[in-house]
């Protein structure tokens, strides 16, 4: 990759101020994804990088409940420095501790060990999201009664559960009528084509917040005789619903753009061989379309995962999910336990990704061995 | 061997059959015919002709908006298409692209219920049958176009089915290949004796392979009948010029002496001899067909009723004959191949010479002034 | 060989052209099967957007001018208002109607929900209401023999025509109150529509400023993403395959992620801010406000909608052959002529599409602007959420949202119109 040699100055310029420009723009999408993961190791309660953090230093050391004397031990014990720079260190410290105490309430977690690079980074934040709505935040950690403790009270872990519970039944109602949907749209036959799959399609379209305040008033006037009789406001069931609403349009895209490539002479084939249409469907075309639905499902997953604004409106605080909790976390107490969350979550998104780009390639060279 | 002919028994009947995709315009106009058993029928025409259509309703796959389509005496337009039982080779193969070779194979068999040793069985046996034996266990995607194909014909067969469609089967391959595999299909075809009905839009392998060929146009069969006969005695101007090399002279019928000749008023004066075969009357525009081979260059005195002046204006060495293009008439495209024989007089570019045929040669046809896509683009 | 004669009598017969109409009816009845089990297939999926999506807004939007909130509370004053003729003051029945209703308004403490209602319209007339409803919360109104003098008694502006008026416009129960205060105009007493006072005009204002916004995010959304796809497209297929991980990232990265990212650079506190500090371009008492404003709702929108533009872009560039522009500058044109002329024209589809579905997306956004929007780079959504969850003015809300939904349905047809919804690609 170079500039051809009949290039002058000003193409030269141009090729190169071209590429710079469009490698910008690449780091400019990637970089505020990757700036949340170092900032969540931050022992300090602030969304930015403290100048410890690039002084980095060989570090051995273990985790321990952060409390003045611990931090004493440590920094006496791990530190070969004078005892001048030990008591720095230690007051310095110990003000930190302090200070997120009162900011947050908790007992946090130190990276005790060697002094410099304790300073800088720690995983407290990522304990916080095990520890804060611990009934019992004094327990030992990592043992049983805490782990019991942080999953029965802690309140990320509970909008964890609550997340991924709404995330699958959505995705599965969602992935179900979004392929016979798509299954349908695709036949030769379907009328007023376009029609419907413009309206399949609207919930995508329309604006959140108006689906979103549309479903709360009509779930306040739902009435389920013996299930539902006060509506489906702050229930599961809303949001599982209203999730799979706005998951649909996903899987009823990536499905029909899958039956667009499906080479439509293997159902007449399965057909002429004998089999019989629920045959054809299951043996031949599931297989083959299989992909573009799980596509689908992860991005009617995904699309749940992420959703806040119907979950604002009809969740009450028992369907509290991952997005709303950051959500009251960015308005109200802003700290870097919401950065660890969303490391996590980037995590999870990497992971998705990688399986659809799987999948996408997966079914491309399933599709192109098929002689054109 | 194949079609005796007699009433009753045929493998499939059309009767009286229509089609429109649209409720418009009938790409299949009132289609009657019968294919006995055992017949290698081909169903040849230009494309939007109409004859896969034929193929798609007799596979079940399109309903007829009109007629009757009877196999093996049943009337069979609501039978779904696996019901059927008739196998089909499609134009891209269709092989399923998740299964292996075998898995292919054995899927028909399988969708019948038939025990795991009976089909391993047959499934070997077809695999043989197309020499693949050794690719049983390859995905489709790794086998090449030829050896696809015969997995797509064997795959037909495996179930032994009385009937098997073929849709432009060779169509993918190159030249070689594809005579090489219209032996193959022909030789099987006379072993196993199943009846066949193959669709393509080229010539060449509708006179290899078959007993009979369905020239089709315009949704209408234009001619039915042996290959030899198709080319040697064109029924219709469309068939005359679809099928082989065939030269134009435009007239009008002057006199009719019988059926084995008329006399030609050709459009650039001169008068000519002609067998009638589907003139309208004396009067009436009439097209003559004469094939390059049987044209006369220099035909000695006495010898070819109907001579005319030409100039030769091309000459081209193709080794076993000079194909020649000489103006005639009105016409400078008028071919006319010399055969290259021991002694025959060598002939120059921009000299004049005469050409002549016998009047069972000329084959006086019907106008048609419709354009002719031989779909010989591949 | 084959005897081709003896068993086809009637090859070919003349070609019948059908009468078109019965052909018709012969198509649909072969293909009737096929059609019915596609709608089957679509219709469960149909039957769940009608009911949980379609219903729901229209019920919404009825909501923005069907109010029987009035009728509800003044049950006896709205059956017989309507006999009046709006002239002079109405019969002794209405008044009689009113006070009782009012009584029973009082008791029930509904009476001030009317109240607020008929000062949204008589602004001032919220006292009145209160005031007259105390003092006849515990009368007997079996004694009272006029209860028109008996109600001008106790407020003399009872017998302006214009208050009864109003009232007699509330009783119904379409409203258009609501849809008119949503563009800064109200009705005023005699029923006309007039501007709102200057001070409290704020939705057309806001309107405007999200289809700016919209407008700013899109231009320069497609500004970043032109470039970048035409790079992407004639890279070799391997290495674009791999760039284009990092556009897809953050398409399936959680959008409060990318919030919280863009407040962690952009804030007062943030790293940009530190950066320029540290670099000695601004001090540190003078930080750059990036953030709460609408500088920082048009950069995190602009990253979290770059892909959606980048996407469409990519998908047709790729299809273009590189043979037309090498064509182009075979026959003589530069570099810039050959794209200007030969490939941009043909990516005319990807800009439309990238374009429309930004600004579709734009127009609705909710969650960005409201936490890095502060006050100024609010958006209509923010303003619709806020009605609904403080204000608890619903049917203003409903009125706003038709606005907004209306602004979208006619995007979204145009989309359909110039690219098609069945090209929506992901991915």
């Amino acid at each position: 990759m170079a500039p051809p040699p009949y290039a002058g100055t000003g193409e030269r310029v141009w090729y190169y101020g071209f590429r710079t420009f469009c490698c910008s723009i690449l780091l400019f999408l990637i970089l505020p994804i990757v700036i949340v993961m170092p900032l969540s190791f931050n022992v300090q309660p602030y969304f930015s990088f403290t100048s410890e953090m690039f002084g980095f230093d060989n570090c051995t050391g273990e985790f321990r409940p952060f409390s003045p004397s611990t931090i004493e031990t440590s920094v006496r014990a791990g530190s070969s420095v004078s005892d001048e720079g030990v008591q720095h260190c230690l007051n310095e410290r110990i003000r930190i501790w302090e200070k997120t105490q009162q900011e947050d309430g908790l007992a946090g977690t130190a990276w005790v060990g060697d002094g410099a690079l304790s300073e800088a980074f720690s995983i407290r934040w990522y304990m916080n999201i095990f520890t804060k709505g611990m009934v019992n935040p004094e327990l030992e950690q990592f043992t049983g009664a805490w782990w019991s403790d942080s999953w029965s009270n802690s309140q990320w872990l509970h909008s964890l559960r609550n997340s991924v519970f709404i995330a699958v039944f959505a995705t599965l109602l969602s992935a179900t009528l979004g392929t016979l949907a798509a299954l349908g749209l695709s036949q030769a036959n379907m009328p007023y084509r376009n029609l419907f799959m413009g309206l399949l399609i609207s919930p995508m379209i329309v604006p959140i917040i108006i689906t979103s305040v549309g479903l709360f008033f009509f779930y306040n006037t739902v009435n389920i005789p013996y299930f539902y009789p006060d509506g489906l406001n702050f229930k599961y069931l809303g949001i599982i619903l209203a999730h799979a609403l706005l998951g649909t349009p996903f899987v009823v895209i990536t499905v029909t753009a899958t039956l667009l490539g499906f080479d439509r002479s293997l159902i007449r084939a399965g057909l002429n061989l004998g089999a019989r249409p629920q045959t054809v469907f299951f043996k031949i075309i599931m297989p083959l379309i299989l992909p573009g639905i799980i596509s689908g499902a992860l991005f009617a997953f995904i699309t749940s995962f992420d959703e806040v604004v119907a979950v604002i409106f009809m969740a009450g605080y028992e369907q509290r999910t991952i997005p709303r909790q950051m959500w009251a976390g960015i308005r109200e107490q802003i700290n870097p336990t919401i950065l660890s969350v969303a490391t996590i979550l980037v995590l999870i998104s990497i992971c998705l990704l990688a399986t659809v780009e799987m999948l996408r390639r997966r079914g491309e060279r399933l599709r192109g061995l098929s002689p054109q | 061997m194949a079609g005796n002919g007699a009433s009753g028994d045929y493998a499939v009947r059309f009767e009286a059959v229509q089609k429109s995709y649209d409720g418009e315009i009938l790409v299949v106009k009132d289609l009657n015919l019968d294919i006995a058993r055992g017949e290698f029928l081909t169903m040849l025409g230009p494309s939007g002709s109409g004859k896969t259509t034929c193929l798609m309703m007799l596979a079940g796959f399109e309903p007829a908006t009109h007629g009757e389509i009877f196999l093996n005496d049943n009337p069979i337009n609501n039978v779904p298409p696996h019901r059927r039982g008739i196998g089909m080779v499609f134009q891209n193969y269709a092989l399923f692209p998740h299964m292996s070779v075998a898995e292919n194979l054995a899927f028909p068999l399988q969708v019948r219920k038939m025990n795991k040793s009976d089909t391993e069985a047959r499934v070997k046996r077809a695999l043989e049958m197309v020499e693949l034996g050794a690719f049983g266990g390859r995905r489709p995607a790794q086998l090449s176009g030829g050896q696809q194909q015969r997995v797509a014909v064997a795959r037909a067969l495996v179930f032994e089915p009385d009937l098997v469609l073929m849709d432009e089967p060779l169509g993918a391959l190159d030249k070689q290949l594809r005579e090489q595999m219209q032996y193959e299909i022909k030789h099987i075809h006379e072993n196993l004796g199943v009846t066949v009905v193959y669709v393509t839009h080229d010539q060449s392998e509708a006179l290899t392979m078959s007993n009979r060929i369905a020239v089709f146009n315009d949704g209408v069969i234009q001619q039915l009948s042996s290959p030899e006969d198709l080319y040697e005695h064109p029924d219709k101007s469309f068939v005359a010029q679809f099928i082989g090399e065939n030269n134009k002279l435009h007239g009008t019928i002057t006199k009719i002496d019988g059926k084995k000749s008329c006399e030609v008023a050709l459009d650039d004066g001169q008068t000519v001899k002609a067998l009638p075969v589907n003139i309208a009357g004396v009067g009436e525009k009439t097209m003559l067909s004469l094939r390059p081979e049987r044209v006369v260059v220099n035909p000695k005195r006495g010898e070819c009723p109907s001579v005319m002046d030409a100039k030769i204006e091309e000459l081209i060495y193709l080794g076993d004959h000079i194909r020649t293009r000489m103006r005639v008439g009105d016409h400078d495209d008028f071919i006319v191949k010399v055969p290259n024989t021991y002694g025959h007089e060598p002939l120059k570019e921009g000299a004049k010479t005469k050409i002549g045929w016998h009047t069972e040669d000329a084959r006086a046809l019907d106008w048609y002034t419709g354009t002719i896509d031989p779909g010989m683009d591949d | 060989m084959v005897d081709a004669t003896a068993n086809d009598p009637q090859i070919v017969n003349e070609p019948q052209v059908a009468d078109a109409g019965t052909l018709k009816a012969q198509l649909a009845r072969a293909t009737r099967r096929q059609k019915l089990m596609a709608l089957g297939l679509t219709a469960p999926l149909v039957l769940f957007v009608l009911i949980s999506f379609v219903y729901p807004i229209g019920a919404m939007l009825v909501r923005g001018f069907y109010d029987t909130q009035v009728q509800q509370i003044l049950p006896n004053t709205a059956k017989v208002i309507g006999n009046w003729n709006g002239e002079g003051l109405p019969d002794e029945e209405v008044w009689e109607a009113f006070v009782q209703d009012m009584q029973v308004g009082a008791q029930e403490k509904t009476i001030g929900k009317f109240a607020l209602r008929l000062n949204f319209v008589l602004p001032g007339t919220r006292s009145l209401v209160m005031s007259s409803a105390r003092k006849v919360k515990r009368a007997d109104l079996s004694e009272v023999e006029n209860f028109q003098e008996y109600l001008t008694d106790i407020k003399e502006k009872w017998g302006e025509r214009e208050v009864w008026a109003v009232i007699q416009r509330l009783s119904d129960s379409i409203q258009y109150d609501y849809y008119a205060n949503a563009i800064d105009m109200r009705i005023n007493a005699d029923g006309d529509f007039v501007m709102q006072p200057e001070k409290q005009r704020i939705y057309v204002t806001l309107f405007i400023r999200t289809l700016w916004m919209s407008a700013l995010v899109m231009g320069v959304c497609l500004v970043l993403a032109y470039p970048l796809a035409y790079w992407l497209s004639v890279l070799p297929m391997r290495i674009s395959n791999l760039l284009m991980i990092m556009v897809l990232l953050p398409f399936w990265t959680s959008l409060l992620v990318r919030t919280t990212a863009w407040i962690s650079l952009l804030q007062e506190q943030g790293i940009i801010n530190d950066i320029i500090v540290g670099l000695g371009i601004v001090g540190d008492e003078s930080r750059v406000r990036m953030i709460y404003n609408e500088m920082g709702t048009i950069i995190a929108m602009t990253h979290i909608l770059l892909p959606f533009m980048i996407l469409p872009l990519y998908s047709v560039m790729r299809t273009i052959p590189p043979s037309y522009m090498r064509a182009a500058r075979s026959l003589g044109a530069t570099q810039l002529t050959a794209f200007v002329r030969v490939f941009m024209p043909q990516t005319a589809a990807g800009v439309g599409a990238g374009s429309l579905l930004v600004f579709i997306l734009c127009i609705g956004f909710y969650i960005t602007p409201a936490l890095v929007g502060g006050q100024r780079g609010q958006l209509i959504s923010n303003l619709i959420a806020a009605h609904i969850q403080t204000t608890q003015n619903w049917s203003l809300a409903a009125a706003l949202g038709a606005i907004l939904l209306a602004g979208v349905l006619i995007c979204y047809w145009l989309y359909n119109k110039l690219i098609g919804v069945d090209n929506m690609k992901l991915g």
